[in-house]
């Protein structure tokens, strides 16, 4: 594959390696992001120059096998097997070396040139573990190069190994499975010799023993004859060992990591860390769930104070620029058509940088920290309880900031059933435009006990919701399986790039449709056809709601962005002091609906990107129904309470 | 640290009708034990092989299952957290209380 300068490789490993910070090492800001061909697995791929050389870099996804059991996987050992990258560089965890190790068996077994990335390897070495290299090397006879990825420490020595070996033959030595697998592994491999498939002959025989779906299926339709044998073999296996074969070879293969753990490694037991005990504190039933509640309620306080603050310092700064666009423009038609897109701008501006920027930079704070996969196992029984597991936290989280993020989040969850009923549920999660609402007319009219209390209303709808949904969408509910990582010292510029990551999403995804709606229903504003919209909604807005008939225009407006229905009540009743025109029932009323009434559009267009416009289009209306019922009896339980 | 016991390795399946043995979610904090069966099915298990819960390995209770919540296990050295619904489907021998 390779021409003469240039060189492809590919990361490999499981997840929460650091991968994504040595390819950022790697590949600076020169990356692009991908689809694999019809689905919505992300692809990372960057190009570097490096010594003369043009390097190509590819990042998987991180998987933990190379099995048939997510698509994941697939799409990794497709890749490995038919691009042929001229160099697989497998990113370790150092602190959790044997887990990794089973990955690492798996690929070598793919029989590609492996180079081995120790990273983490100063947080092992304060773990007391020491590591031999010289050692894994003559095991696996690959390079091995530690490196401290968040440091970008060893990066270029990775750089230089693979220019150094470019082109050269390698092999790996086998590692044997126990006498019995080895046998049938053996027999299954001659049969395969002269078989013409893509694959190594020896993975092949490994995979029919472990009845990887793809395989069987490939086999059973070319060659009947060695499935035939396979089938017989397995049964083999399965009546010396008692446990079904796939099972028999994973246990073999987690031994053959022990033991080469053991060979490579000397730990020397520290004394308890103070790591160790905050994970003691966090994750204990007295002091887990106290800290918890006192770390994400600091962290939504201090990013809506910020917020409020910083947006309000940005709000005077472009009403002064739309009197210098009138004054240099003009006032007509089409000036406040440009406009209405140049305000648009703005008021992404005034929600990503105030709202979700920082809110975004706290919670990778606490994910890189390791704060993240702490509240997902206290929370895992209150969302098993809604069909889904403790990792639904994160997308939860994230919708807080914006939905579009929160909804794309969805994909860690492990089944489609899953990642629906998640994604449904962070529609509903108040995200900071919401909040914008909430607090601006609710907290700061009404009181903050019943803005607070609006949150709580919502978390017990989203859990109903969930617990409903979990009851309509048939299917086993996925139990939590997930790895705790180790509290580390939270690193800079990897939560800069994931910051980034979650934003560029709002960017890409949320501006361009937010934009040209907004031009559009500018548009519509200017032909006049706003009060004839708000009078056919008056039925809803006025007589079951008690609203002024102008809030059926807002909500309109709303489905572009909902702080939009705040922006445009000041708007539309002159005064930016709502107490005077309306009532604290009207408020909270009028706050509910924007909660609930129908996700934006920019998270309407990710439904539909992920799950298809049927689904999406479903989710609006029941939410749409949901939402104008719920305010209608919220405004009659309200009228009781303040009459 | 890293505890796989090879005797425990082929074990077979009529061995384990012993009464010392316990679900996953009955060790108590600090607690080890072997695996010696993993119930349910060929999918789970198989997850739960590639992050080294395997039949012989040698795990350890870091935080037992509260409010019917999850467990928090230590596995070939890394911290696991499981499901309760799929910890008791895990079978184990206990090792003595260690404290």
């Amino acid at each position: 594959m390779s021409e003469n300068n240039n060189i492809n490789i590919v990361l490999a490993g499981q997840g929460n390696t650091g991968k994504s910070a040595v390819f950022n090492y790697l590949t600076g800001l020169h990356q692009h992001i991908g689809n694999w061909a019809g689905k919505t697995i992300e692809k990372s791929e960057g190009t570097l120059f490096y010594k003369g050389n043009t390097i190509d870099v590819l990042d998987l996804p991180g998987i933990y096998s190379f099995t048939t059991y997510s698509v994941e996987e697939i799409i990794s050992r497709e890749y490995i097997i038919n691009q042929k990258p001229d160099f697989v560089i497998n990113v370790i965890d150092s602190t959790n070396l044997e887990r990794n190790l089973i990955f690492t068996i798996q690929l070598l077994e793919l029989e590609c040139p492996v180079i081995l990335d120790l990273n983490m390897i100063d947080l092992s070495r304060k773990k007391g573990i020491t590591i031999n290299t010289e050692k894994i090397n003559e095991i696996f006879n690959t390079p091995v190069i530690p490196t401290v990825a968040s440091r970008g420490s060893g990066i270029s020595e990775i750089l230089d190994k693979v220019i150094e070996l470019k082109g050269k033959k390698t092999s790996h030595p086998i590692h044997p499975y126990g006498k019995e697998i080895e046998n049938c592994i053996g027999q299954l491999s001659e049969s395969l010799c002269d078989v013409d498939l893509p694959y190594p002959a020896r993975w092949v025989a490994i995979k029919l023993l472990e009845k990887d779906k793809d395989i069987v299926n490939l086999i059973e339709k070319e060659y009947p004859e060695i499935r035939k044998k396979s089938k017989q073999l397995c049964k083999s296996l399965e009546e010396i060992h008692g446990h079904d074969s796939s099972i028999v070879i994973a246990d073999e293969r987690s031994l053959l990591a022990f033991r080469i753990t053991r060979e490579i490694t000397t730990i020397k037991r520290k004394k308890i860390s103070l790591n160790e005990r905050l994970d003691a504190i966090t994750t204990n039933k007295a002091t887990g769930y106290l800290l918890m509640t006192i770390i994400l309620g600091g962290m939504f306080l201090s990013v809506f104070t910020f917020g409020n603050w910083f947006s309000g310092l940005l709000d005077g700064m472009f009403k002064e620029w739309h009197a210098w666009w009138n004054n240099i423009i003009g006032v007509t038609t089409l000036a406040s058509l440009g406009w209405a897109a140049i305000e648009s701008i703005f008021a992404l501006f005034q929600i990503a940088f105030p709202y979700i920027l920082p809110f975004y930079i706290i919670l990778y704070l606490l994910e890189d920290w390791g704060y993240i996969a702490r509240i997902s196992f206290l929370m895992d029984q209150f969302m098993h309880k809604m069909g889904i597991h403790g990792k639904a936290c994160v997308p939860f989280i994230i919708g807080f900031g914006c939905n579009v993020p929160g909804c794309l989040a969805c994909r860690i969850m492990e089944t489609k059933r899953e990642r629906f009923i998640t994604a449904v549920l962070v529609t509903l999660v108040p995200c900071s435009a919401i909040s914008v609402i909430i607090f601006g007319l609710v907290g700061k009219y009404v009181g903050v006990w019943w803005a607070l209390g609006l949150y709580l209303f919502a978390v017990i709808l989203i859990f109903i919701a969930g617990k409903i949904s979990s009851k309509l969408l048939m299917g086993e509910p996925v139990e939590l399986i997930m790895p705790m990582p180790d509290y580390k010292t939270p690193h800079l510029r990897t939560i800069l790039f994931q910051t980034w990551d979650a934003l560029k999403e709002f960017v890409f995804i949320a501006a361009p449709i937010v934009i040209i709606s907004g031009v559009l229903i500018h548009a519509i504003d200017l032909a006049g056809w706003m009060p004839a919209i708000a009078s056919v909604l008056s039925p809803v807005t006025v007589t079951w709601l008690g609203l002024p008939a102008i809030t059926g225009i807002l909500l309109v407006f709303g489905i572009l962005r909902k702080e939009l229905i705040l922006v445009m009540l000041a708007a539309y009743l002159g005064t930016t002091s709502f107490a005077n025109v309306l009532t604290p029932q009207q408020m909270i009323t009028l706050a509910v609906v924007s909660m609930f009434y129908v996700p934006c559009v920019a998270t309407i267009s990710v439904l539909w990107k992920e799950y298809g416009w049927k689904k999406a289009m479903i989710v609006c209306f029941v939410e749409i129904v949901l939402a104008i019922l719920l305010a209608g009896i919220v405004k009659r339980l309200l009228d009781f309470v303040f009459s | 640290m890293f505890t796989h016991l090879h005797k425990y390795h082929h074990r077979r399946r009529w061995e384990l009708d012993s009464e010392s043995n316990l679900q996953l979610t009955d060790l108590e904090e600090g607690q080890t034990g072997i695996i010696l069966e993993i119930e349910g099915g060929r999918h789970s298990s198989k997850r739960l092989a590639d992050l080294g819960l395997a039949i012989g390995v040698e795990i350890t209770m870091i935080t037992p299952s509260f409010f019917s919540g999850p467990v928090q296990i230590s596995v070939c050295g890394s911290k696991l957290v499981l499901g309760r619904g799929l910890a008791s489907k895990i079978l184990i021998e206990p090792n003595e209380r260690k404290q």
